[in-house]
């Protein structure tokens, strides 16, 4: 049990590298936009949500926009419904009390490396759990040190760390591939992402891209027990 | 350097339940709903729909170098199955080519 929380720990070590980054250059626009070190330690603690971390430091000034900057915090974070219901196979056998308890600190990084080991392991909700405290370990310090240094990784896209996430997210896709029935749900999501990106403003393309995909799947499997019988 | 004052607290606050909220209630409905035979494959899609949604733009974004490390992605999951090992080869070949290409 206690083993599947170090391995958890461990196996989100490497993204931690990108995730320490980009950390820091948040930190370092903290000090930019006046907010304090506890404010930036209560939004890594409180929110731990990245990308949305990212656009209220953006949004901050001396007089708060506060309905605007929950609304576009919010909106980025609403993938977080679709990553919770997709974790249900880990949390099968767990409590009521154990689902409040480990879904807290579930980012992307943590969550699909979950994701991906849980295909050919058994694994407790500890492993999602230690990942995520490994994310919010390196993105403490990540944030913290840009806080207190200031900036010393001018540009993390020059050395390819904004690609990092990417990276590891396009390699996992790979590792879920299943058969061809994945392929027409996967170029649906892809089309549907890509073009919502481009075209409706905000982060929705995330959201749309995967219910619409998801829903394809189901639809396309329909179809084909239809032909069978 | 640690003081917070009551509105910017309030913003995190509500920022914090709201995404709390948001992991939770996806985990909760899920597993009230999961053994219909239809939510169920939703479900089972989600995880590589959702990994595709993020990434797609991304890649789509960096343009011919995108795609190009994407492909040495599937190549070296293909040969070796290292997750790590295919991040590091794309994020240098990324690397590479922005500074010593464009």
């Amino acid at each position: 049990m206690n083993n599947d929380f170090k391995n958890g720990f461990i196996a989100n070590l490497p993204i931690g590298l990108s995730v320490f980054a980009y950390g820091s250059v948040l930190g370092m626009l903290c000090t930019q936009k006046g907010i304090s070190l506890l404010e930036l330690v209560l939004m890594n603690f409180l929110i731990f949500a990245g990308s949305s971390q990212f656009v209220i430091v953006e949004m901050w000034s001396s007089s708060l926009d506060l309905i605007g900057i929950v609304l576009a915090a919010l909106m980025i974070n609403l993938r977080y419904f679709l990553v919770g219901a997709s974790l249900n196979p880990l949390f099968i056998n767990s409590s009521k009390k154990d689902k409040f308890k480990y879904m807290h600190l579930v980012a992307d990084e943590n969550w699909a490396v979950t994701i991906n080991k849980l295909k050919t392991q058994e694994l407790t909700p500890l492993f999602l759990f230690g990942g995520g405290v490994s994310i919010l370990f390196t993105w403490s310090l990540g944030t913290i040190s840009g806080y207190t240094l200031g900036e010393f990784i001018s540009d993390p896209s020059k050395y390819g760390l904004d690609f990092a996430f990417v990276a590891i997210f396009t390699a996992l896709t790979f590792n879920m591939y299943k058969g061809k029935d994945d392929l027409l749900p996967w170029l649906i999501t892809a089309l549907v992402a890509i073009l919502c990106e481009r075209f409706i403003p905000g982060k929705f393309y995330i959201v749309i891209g995967a219910v619409v995909g998801s829903l394809s799947a189901v639809y396309l499997s329909k179809e084909q027990d239809n032909v069978r019988s | 350097m640690l003081e917070v004052n009551s509105s910017s607290f309030l913003l995190i606050v509500i920022i914090a339940l709201g995404t709390y909220t948001l992991r939770v209630s996806g985990l909760l409905f899920s597993s009230k709903l999961a053994n219909i035979g239809r939510v169920k494959l939703f479900l089972d899609y989600l995880p590589s729909t959702l990994l595709l949604a993020l990434v797609m733009p991304a890649i789509i974004k960096e343009g011919m170098i995108g795609l190009l490390a994407s492909a040495l992605i599937a190549l070296c999951m293909y040969k070796t199955r290292s997750i790590l090992l295919s991040m590091i080869i794309a994020v240098v070949f990324v690397a590479l080519c922005r500074n010593f290409i464009v």
